[in-house]
């Protein structure tokens, strides 16, 4: 077996899987479909205020199980489902952070920053425009490295990452995103550190789950579901009310924000919006490929080094990052978008997940068989033919095709989504607290999962008003377990060395980057 | 003259307190084991590192805050009404979730009052009408009691986007899976 045999392999398995529909003479298989049909659910969960992507592949998950039995055949199906998924709602993410200020996910509030200030400009569809291109652009660079580079980069980062690095790497990234996220370092570690301490609420390898108060309710710590869409969503929509309640106060009429000026993108714009989506492509695609760190932390450097760059060039006069520029939607879309196929790297090769979609994709792996995410692979055997690699080309077919529908129905959809912001905001918020509700519910099927939703919503709302980005406290509590985790296994392989993040040399440099970054935080924070 | 805000400071001194409280009480009472333990004769991390660091994070937070903070130019200013608002709204949303929790059950309490045979909402929680029960009522009172509470005034098409909200609701999760609990039908 040669390479381009395990990649014809992959891409008939694809097409030549069970015929359900034929569309002039030419047969549509059950996963193409199932691709197509995951994409337009995606996008229009994405594109759904207080709705997103991860919420409806937990839903999926059980009922494509359900639908197609615990068989290897299901895999492809179920798996194209779940990355049509993935994608559709990557794009249409973009939709309610830039029209309504409530991000669905982590990484739609950094597109928030500049996409809601262009809608309040009357620039709602523009910004659509720019997240669409810089999104569908960013995703297929990225689908492009992973074919192109998954074996090799697996094989290095593992080989650079041992327990001791990846310790060090979660401390990181959790010290850098407080130090840039929301210009206060202060605040960034008060949300940080919020965050962790409400992971470990409940938790822990004692019999005793810790913090717990000796409850019922704590014992079982918060759900995920609760805490990142309470303070994220709920959070949002109490801040969204009270400006509603506040402009009702003051002029007695609530305010919407109308189309103003020329909506299409044009070359000229495109070729401005270029670098900064290049450039942000390639920071979310390194990003996307070591594994623990999902797509937030692209979204954020791109927007820091899109701002960075913008700063240098624009006009005295010219507004900047956050005040409604196409440059900060790019950067910020196209970073976060190129996330999602790199991030395959470390799920396929090491089976860890980069962010909460991935995790999906990984469950969906172990429930159905046929594709253990591990070492195992990316092995190209030539003797026998190795079924998971034909597995794995078989799903970068699926991503293949997910992006084409993302070039073409993705476009066609995000501009009619600009309609939704007619809908008057002061229906559609409570409408999306009761949605919210009823989906962690669904999940959690226990009332007291909607009595922390409550408490997480009023945590987010106090950040906000206090100036403290939510941001922190989501990741913090996203990657706590994680780091516990693996510190736990990192001393104990390291002969119980309390010192193992100073012994290896690239552990203790991402410890001295960590101290670093919080200093030169601290240090402008001051100025 | 105009009173200096001091919002960053407050925030700070409340967070440099909550953080020492939890490093000296609430994680030495609340956690069985310490920050190493010895099982077996080997070390290991204990249950109370992992929450001594995201303290010594509020901790830090909180100092620096205080230390460089204090006085920055864009601090944020808390005002009353605003406040009064969220928490009218909170006290709603936390009504719509007891009354979701409660109805259901309370109503089939109330039928048994003038059946000769009393039934359990346990036992009734898959057929209609008593499996709406809770949902929609608390469902309905939260969007369209939101939408008065913004719009201060009572109007029938706050009554219809909740009835709308709901519908979909069922429409989505209840009627095409059985497995899809709506609450609080997967709690009694």
């Amino acid at each position: 077996m040669e390479v381009f045999d395990y990649i014809r392999l992959g891409i008939l398995a694809v097409f030549q899987g069970p015929e359900v529909l034929s569309v002039f003479g030419i047969s549509i298989s059950i996963t193409v479909l199932m691709i197509v049909a995951g994409f337009l659910l995606g996008i229009a969960v994405g594109a759904t205020p207080g709705l997103a992507g991860p919420m409806a592949m937990a839903i999926s998950l059980p009922i494509l199980i359900s639908a197609f039995g615990y068989h290897t055949d299901a895999l492809l199906p179920v798996m194209g489902f779940l990355i049509g998924i993935m994608k559709g709602a990557t794009v249409g993410g973009a939709v309610p952070a830039i029209l309504f200020n409530t991000p669905g996910t982590p990484d739609a509030f950094i597109t928030t920053l500049d996409g809601y200030p262009m809608a309040q400009k009357g620039q709602a569809k523009k910004a659509l425009r720019v997240a669409h291109l810089s999104s569908a652009s960013g995703d297929t660079f990225s689908d492009l490295v992973l074919f192109v580079c998954a074996p090799f980069l697996a094989i290095v980062v593992e080989r650079f990452l041992d327990l001791p690095e990846k310790t060090g790497l979660i401390i990181l990234s959790l010290s850098f995103i407080a130090a840039v996220i929301g210009g206060s370092v202060a605040k960034g570690l008060i949300s940080t550190g919020l965050g962790l301490l409400a992971v470990y609420i409940g938790t822990g390898e004692d019999f005793y789950p810790r913090l717990s108060m000796d409850t019922q309710e704590l014992s079982q710590g918060f759900p995920i579901t609760t805490s990142v869409l309470g303070v994220l969503i709920i959070g949002a929509v109490f801040m969204g009310l009270e400006e509603l309640w506040s402009q009702k106060h003051q002029s007695g009429k609530i305010e919407q924000a109308k189309d103003r000026g020329d909506q299409r993108l044009r070359w000229p714009e495109i070729k401005r919006l270029l670098p900064f989506i290049g450039r942000s492509a390639v920071i979310g695609t390194a990003i996307g490929a070591l594994p623990g760190i999902g797509s937030t932390l692209a979204a954020t450097l791109g927007h820091t080094l899109g701002k960075s760059t913008y700063d240098k060039k624009k006009a005295k006069d010219a507004p900047g990052f956050g005040e409604g520029v196409p440059e900060g939607v790019a950067a910020t879309e196209a970073a976060n978008s190129s996330v999602s196929g790199a991030n395959l790297i470390p799920v396929l090769s090491l089976g860890i997940p980069g962010n909460a979609a991935a995790v999906f994709l990984i469950l969906a792996a172990e429930s159905l068989g046929g594709l253990n995410p591990g070492p195992s692979v990316f092995r190209f055997t030539t003797d026998s033919v190795n079924p998971e690699l034909v597995a794995v080309f078989g799903l970068f077919t699926c991503m293949v095709i997910a992006n084409l529908c993302n070039w073409t129905i993705g476009g066609v959809f995000m501009r009619t989504m600009g309609v939704m912001i007619r809908i008057p905001k002061q229906l559609l918020l409570p409408s999306v607290l009761l949605v919210t509700l009823t989906a962690i519910y669904v999940q959690e099927t226990r009332i007291e999962a909607l009595w922390f939703a409550l408490g997480f919503g009023v945590l987010g709302y106090l950040m906000r008003k206090l100036g403290i980005s939510p941001l922190p406290f989501v990741i913090a509590f996203i990657l706590g377990g994680k780091l516990e985790e693996t510190a736990r296994q990192a001393f104990s392989a390291t002969g119980n060395d309390p010192f193992f993040l100073f012994t290896s040399p690239i552990a203790a440099a991402f410890i001295v980057m960590s101290i670093a970054v919080i200093v030169w935080g601290a240090r402008r924070g001051a100025k | 003259m105009k009173k200096p805000v001091r919002a960053n400071l407050y925030l700070g001194l409340v967070c440099v307190l909550f953080a020492v409280l939890t490093l000296t009480v609430w994680i030495p009472l609340d956690v069985k084991s310490g920050i190493l333990e010895k099982v077996r004769g080997r070390m290991s991390i204990g249950d109370a590192l992992a929450p001594t660091v995201a303290a010594s994070f509020i901790l830090l937070g909180g100092f620096l805050l205080v230390l460089f903070e204090r006085k920055a130019s864009d601090q944020p200013a808390l005002t009353l009404k605003p406040t009064l608002f969220i928490g009218r709204l909170v006290l709603l949303f936390a009504v719509a979730i007891l009354l979701m929790r409660l109805l259901g059950p309370w109503t089939v309490a109330f039928t048994n009052l003038f059946a000769a045979e009393p039934q359990e909402y346990r036992l009734l929680r898959v057929y209609f009408p008593w499996k709406y029960i809770g949902f929609v009522s608390g469902g309905l009172l939260l969007v369209a009691g939101v939408i008065t509470l913004v719009e201060r005034r009572f109007t029938w098409r706050a009554v219809l986007t909740g009835v709308l909200v709901v519908m979909l609701m069922i429409l989505f999760y209840d009627l095409p899976f059985d497995d899809l609990l709506l609450p609080p039908n997967g709690d009694v």
